[in-house]
């Protein structure tokens, strides 16, 4: 089985982030506060809680190399916090945003961050030596409904975002003073690059392979998009699959993403030789299609049914079928994070979910899938 | 009659598997907000197409998806004058008390009998197979109550009007 472990956090996950080296977890347990676990002896103990947002966080993201967290809410802030002699102390960061903020992320070479948001705009900021403080600056093309997620190309200029109107838009976010200028590649702050719309549907989850050249995101309609050598003449794919729609992608190599979302399950694609990316299979057994549960004709029953049975795990029967289902999540999930790279290849990874579950995943079982990943 | 049940209630849950797909999502509109897009409106971008059900041309399921929330409204097979009356008694009793049941709309939708929103929380809290079951057992309860409702009414009319004209005898 590719699972190596499972833990049960909290009642529901909404984002994690690991420290670099992977002995620390920051999660949002579905309220305004970054619970940061450890692991210590085979148990998790909740080491530091971080209390400073109103609203739901939305996303974290934790630096490997500077040892930063930055957090965005629902309540339109932003903030990175540090470690200061055991204690994490935060920053804030003024956003200049009018709606919630939905996503964010470091940069690969840490010094900036990009904040996605319901005001449809996407917000990059960076550290101002001067002032000792974080600046923001606003993306001003718009998208046209809001941004779902952000990820940046390895070359740290490029940001590429997901929105709820379908469309996949690249922005470049050279800064003056912040990027080292590159002589092949004069773009402005805030450009326009590419527009891919590619999706009827709702996007989310973007992210570029280990070199940049490959693109991945999924729409709700259940299907995975792949667009490779971005810029001006894209190759754009569309994998449609028969089940629920995904949420969140991963490259675990050049040509291997895994996709998690409503099934509770991670898919695996992978592409060929000739570069046609297709739908490999599950990573678990597929759950079979409940049959409908006796809950009596009076309806004076069905409201003690309801709360009895309806909430999560609380019969006997619900634990009897999950187990022989096998399924190690048992709702959505929604985020899947690498836990270990070997070169440009990551053999582990976990994902959480609105179970709140923290599932960890190692590929080294599934030997027809390392074959794939080799090559 | 019941040779379409089991096809229509089938339809029902396979849609319903693939609209309860619903992730928390803030107001666009309104800061610091957060409302069941199904019922708002106001962005259309972040609503699904509504699809209808009918199984025959009293019976339908209206199922219409957001981004956040999901409404089915039902309208039941109301077969004479005191059937109509009887549901809409019944349906309006389980209506009021819709906060003992969690996911129930306290009005139904214009046209239908009664409505269901379920939002994102709810899919947080509660397994969503089991919210599904519910929702079709629901269904298939409803049409088994009204009738033994209806059947009870006439049965008490019938010992109160012969208690009454035994008198006469």
């Amino acid at each position: 089985m590719a699972v190596t472990a499972v833990h049960q956090l909290a009642q529901c996950i909404t984002c994690h982030a690991w420290s670099a080296d992977r002995s620390m977890v920051a999660l949002c347990p579905n309220n305004s506060e970054v619970h940061i676990y450890r692991l210590v002896e085979d148990k998790w103990e909740k080491m530091h809680v971080l209390q400073k947002h109103d609203q739901l966080i939305s996303g974290i993201d934790w630096s490997a190399r500077s040892n930063k967290i930055v957090t965005a809410s629902h309540d339109r802030n932003s903030y990175v916090w540090n470690l200061e002699r055991s204690e994490w102390v935060p920053t804030l960061v003024i956003l200049r945003l009018n709606r919630a903020a939905l996503c964010v992320q470091w940069s690969p070479k840490e010094n900036k961050f990009a904040v996605g948001s319901g005001a449809k705009t996407v917000c990059i900021c960076y550290y101002e030596q001067e002032n000792n403080w974080w600046v923001s600056k606003l993306i001003r093309k718009r998208h046209d409904s809001s941004v779902t997620c952000v990820s940046w190309h390895p070359d740290n200029i490029l940001v590429a975002s997901t929105s709820t109107d379908g469309k996949c838009r690249i922005f470049s976010t050279f800064i003056k003073g912040v990027d080292a200028k590159d002589p092949k590649n004069e773009s402005r702050f805030g450009e326009l690059i590419v527009q891919l719309d590619l999706s009827p549907s709702w996007t989310f989850g973007v992210k570029w392979s280990p070199s940049g050249n490959t693109l991945a995101y999924v729409g709700h309609n259940s299907v995975i998009y792949f667009v490779d050598d971005v810029g001006p003449s894209p190759l754009a794919q569309n994998v449609v699959f028969r089940d629920l729609p995904l949420r969140d992608v991963l490259f675990v190599s050049e040509k291997m993403v895994i996709g998690v979302g409503y099934d509770c399950i991670p898919m695996v694609f992978a592409a060929d030789e000739r570069g046609i990316w297709s739908f490999i299979r599950y990573l678990g057994e597929r759950k079979a299609v409940s049959s409908g549960s006796r809950y009596g004709s009076q309806f004076s029953e069905a409201f003690g049914k309801f709360y009895g049975q309806a909430k999560q795990g609380g019969s006997n029967d619900a634990s009897e079928t999950s187990r022989t289902r096998g399924v190690v999540h048992e709702n959505c999930i929604n985020s899947i994070i690498p836990l270990s790279r070997q070169g440009t290849q990551i053999r582990r990874f976990s994902t959480t979910g609105l179970d709140g579950k923290l599932v960890m995943w190692d590929l080294e079982t599934e030997q027809d899938l390392l074959e794939l990943l080799v090559h | 009659m019941a040779s379409t049940l089991r096809p229509y209630l089938t339809c029902i849950r396979n849609t319903l598997d693939a609209a309860m797909c619903l992730q928390n999502f803030p107001c666009q509109e309104v800061e610091r907000h957060n409302k069941p897009e199904i019922e708002l409106k106001s962005s259309p971008e972040l609503l699904l197409n509504p699809v209808l059900i009918c199984r025959n041309e009293s019976e339908k399921c209206l199922i219409e998806t957001s981004i956040n929330s999901l409404r089915i409204s039902l309208k039941v097979k109301q077969a004479d004058e005191l059937e109509n009356i009887l549901t809409k008694k019944f349906l309006r009793f389980l209506s009021m008390r819709a906060e003992a049941f969690q996911v129930l709309r306290r009005k139904p939708v214009q046209g239908y009998d009664i409505s269901f929103l379920i939002t994102n929380y709810h899919c947080e809290e509660m397994q969503k197979h089991k919210l599904i079951d519910f929702i079709v057992q629901f269904m298939e309860d409803i049409d088994k109550e009204i009738s033994e409702l209806k059947m009870s009414v006439n049965t008490r009319g019938r010992l109160v009007a012969t208690e009454f004209l035994k008198q006469f005898i």
